[in-house]
């Protein structure tokens, strides 16, 4: 085990219940609509919709539609002023809070890499051919990565402080971590807490210019695999000390009980090729949960499928947990970036309630370098208990988190 | 739980390091202005830049080969509060070193160019170079290669507050004692296209000085540079206590949550404000607030000689609290008209009595946090 800066263990621990959470991403509106699509392996990638992307190499994406999404501002006026980014914070948090009324945060911790970045798109785009726009302001306002989780907030009179976390993609689980460890600690009895992120062109563009991206399906952990494609969504948890959630009669949907994270220094952009920097998060997560990873029975992996992040995640796995499933629910939905970690443990969470394994869509051919027991295609029933999400970001910055089914 | 700055480093317009921009405060010094202008439409704005001299010491590292300014500042800063507190980095050091970024705006000089090069050229000339350093946690993570922390960095975005966030943030990271150290930076570059954002806000003040408390606000000027304390739990300045605010949907209630932060953080003893005010609205919800929960208390506010480095600005502050608590000295309040009813830090640098220095922000995009510092 390395030398820890993540929980040792020595804090007084409490326990950290999840007891509401709320979705919205491709797969669905809800988390009815989700677990729809996770047991169908639907493909919910489609032609991007919402910018040009004539000149660059990938052309799809996982988007929210639109239709839907603002069909449910309830305030009209006020809500065409806000990103579609602060929508979909408000609707994940409206599902989460219809489940637990009582629940009223005391921090709130949101993860997310672009905000509303589209409208600063906007704002740039105007001010180069017209010299500005009237709405500049308001793009302007909007546009900053807490306005979604303010705005949201404020839809449902919440008004304690929050802490917006931008490690790169593995924002949102870092939020969820970091929240989770103020539960734990004993220092908070409530912390809401997820991620979100929209679709943006600087950011959609930016990834294709790595050449991160795909002109092909996103296939995680195929041999053949050529890239990610983008998504978008948001997830919201709501996290609370489990005896006090209990003495209020609160449902648990499940637990949390473990947290990692490891900064890995090799690269702004490339993981070590050793896995190194994976492989201390999931550790220290073990170690946060006091569990070997032979307690994991179902691993849900960053699995972006660029080469470099699956090679990296793939060894790293395969040398610590050996033949436990795993699957990248990326090929579905695509990568959420800041929301990818939240919506992930929320499809964890789904399978631990629902006791399934969500499918790797798009897989075809084992990689020879490194030995996964990959779901592969189909979602197939499984008893499974204790499950980890990992997330993984610019950055080097590297998260996991582990769940457990709740046991009275 | 004890929080204490065991270090802090400092790179401001007025110059870097925290014994030369402290004395430069003393002696009412303020930075001077520069011009930038829009490359688009021919607009210049006022803005306190970091002179490049402030960062001659900084070491060579192949991360910082094509940072932007932003990472510069931070390394600078966090560097230097490392060798303020005389903690030399080894591995056993950094693995028991968390890393805090408070972030604003990010890295917009980068940010801008990139996306320029798409709006003009399409999509095909966008750089692979650029799009890395836009994102909000490349500064951190450039820092944390050079100190080699292997261990918990978080960015955190949000506006003027989210410095005190971030030392909020590091609270609660040390509560595992498997830390011994959390570094907390907060940093800002500046760039016309910022500068014309707040102006389209009407936040923006056409020529300094930045006039603190004066109704009607007359607006600000932007500046960069970055702050970083490092927080431990041995040293001569104490965090007391943190107040994580909240967020105002609407400007009045700004200064109620003020009040509020404010007469949480009073515990009795000679205290100071640190303000945020910066010649905008949030002045008039720090005045009422004073007012309200510490009418007695004297008043600084760094901006009007700093200018509003916004995601560095509440770290800033910080240090400003701890210098006055350490040298018993508060430097002058600059440009505030006589008629505002607060008391003031005096006409030139004077003796304090005080025990406590509370930083106080409001800022511009809703947050609202404070703190309590003693010696």
């Amino acid at each position: 085990m390395p030398t820890s800066n993540a929980s040792n263990g020595k804090s007084a621990r409490g326990r950290v219940a999840v007891v509401a959470a709320g979705v919205i991403s491709p797969l669905g509106f809800g988390l009815a609509e989700t677990l729809d699509s996770l047991r169908a392996a639907r493909d919910c990638i489609a032609p991007v919709r919402r910018f040009r992307v004539d000149q660059c190499r990938c052309k799809t994406a996982g988007q929210v539609p639109d239709e839907r999404l603002l069909a449910h501002r309830e305030n009209e006026r006020k809500a065409r002023r806000l990103h579609r980014a602060s929508h979909m914070v408000i609707w994940a948090l409206k599902e989460a809070l219809a489940q637990d009324v009582q629940f009223r945060p005391e921090l709130t911790v949101i993860g997310t890499t672009s905000g509303g970045m589209s409208f600063g798109e906007d704002y740039y785009r105007s001010l180069h051919q017209h010299g500005g726009s009237r709405r500049s302001p308001t793009w302007i306002a909007n546009y900053l990565p807490q306005k979604a989780v303010v705005n949201a907030q404020a839809a449902f009179g919440i008004s304690g402080p929050c802490q917006v976390i931008a490690n790169a993609c593995a924002s949102g689980t870092n939020a969820m971590g970091h929240a989770f460890e103020c539960v734990r600690s004993g220092k908070y009895e409530r912390v809401l807490t997820g991620g979100y992120d929209a679709l943006s062109e600087l950011v959609f563009v930016g990834f294709d210019s790595l050449q991160a991206a795909t002109p092909e399906k996103c296939r995680p952990f195929d041999r053949d695999r050529t890239g990610m494609v983008l998504g978008e969504g948001a997830a919201i948890l709501a996290l609370e000390n489990l005896e006090t959630a209990r003495s209020r009669g609160a449902r648990i949907l499940v637990e949390i009980t473990g947290y990692g994270i490891s900064t890995d220094n090799h690269h702004l952009t490339q993981p070590d090729p050793s896995g190194s920097g994976p492989r201390q998060a999931m550790e220290l997560a073990l170690h946060s949960a006091r569990l070997s990873a032979k307690a994991i029975d179902y691993i849900n992996a960053h699995g972006t499928a660029t080469p470099l992040n699956d090679a990296a995640e793939g060894k790293a796995i395969a040398e610590l947990f050996g033949g436990a499933p795993v699957s990248s629910t990326k090929g579905m939905m695509g990568h959420s970036l800041g929301a990818a970690g939240a919506i992930e443990a929320i499809i964890c969470m789904l399978a631990l309630e629902n006791q399934f394994l969500p499918p790797n869509i798009n897989f075809r051919n084992q990689d020879p370098d490194f030995d996964l027991n990959i779901v592969a295609n189909e979602s197939r029933a499984a008893n499974i208990d204790i499950v980890l999400s990992n997330s993984f970001g610019f950055g080097g910055t590297n998260a996991s988190i582990i769940m457990q089914k709740f046991a009275a | 739980m004890s929080l204490r700055i065991a270090g802090m480093g400092w790179v401001t317009p007025i110059g870097h390091g925290v014994e030369a921009v402290w004395d430069r405060l003393l002696r009412g010094e303020e930075a001077i202005t520069q011009t930038v202008s829009d490359a688009l439409e021919q607009k210049k704005y006022p803005v306190f830049t970091v002179p490049s001299v402030a960062l001659k010491d900084l070491p060579p590292h192949p991360r910082l080969r094509r940072a932007s300014a932003i990472s510069r500042f931070a390394a600078a800063a966090g560097l230097d509060a490392l060798v303020y507190a005389g903690v030399k980095i080894d591995a056993e050091i950094s693995n028991r070193m968390a890393l805090v970024f408070a972030i604003a705006n990010g890295g917009v000089v980068y940010t801008k160019r990139f996306y320029h090069d798409v709006v003009e050229s399409g999509a095909q000339s966008a750089s692979p170079l650029l799009f890395p350093e836009t994102v909000f946690n490349a500064p951190a993570s450039h820092l944390a290669a050079m100190l080699g922390i292997t261990g918990a960095s978080y960015t955190l975005v949000g506006d003027g507050a989210v410095g005190l966030l971030a030392i909020k943030m590091a609270e609660d990271l040390m509560v595992n004692e498997a830390l011994d150290y959390c570094l907390v930076v907060g940093a800002e570059e500046a760039d016309w296209l910022l500068c014309d954002a707040y102006h389209k806000w009407r936040l923006l003040k056409a020529q300094p000085p930045i006039e603190p408390f004066r109704q009607p606000p007359r607006g600000m000027i932007l500046s960069e540079g970055a702050g970083a304390v490092l927080l431990a739990r041995k040293g001569a300045i104490a965090i007391d206590t943190i107040h994580p605010g909240a967020n105002f949907s609407r400007r009045q209630e700004a200064s109620e949550w003020m009040a509020r932060i404010l007469a949480d953080l009073a515990d009795g003893q000679p205290a100071i404000v640190i303000a945020s005010a910066n010649g905008t609205f949030v002045d008039l919800a720090e005045r009422a607030a004073v007012l309200r929960a510490m009418p007695e208390v004297v008043v600084y506010a760094p901006k009007p000689a700093l200018g509003e480095s916004v995601g560095a600005s509440a770290i800033w502050q910080v240090i400003v609290g701890a210098q006055a608590l350490g040298t018993k000295q508060l430097p002058p309040l600059l440009h505030a008209i006589p008629e505002i009813d607060l008391r003031f830090s005096g006409p030139s640098a004077g003796r304090i009595l005080a025990h406590n220095a509370i930083v106080s922000s409001c800022s511009l995009n809703q947050q609202v946090a404070g703190l309590r510092l003693s010696i």
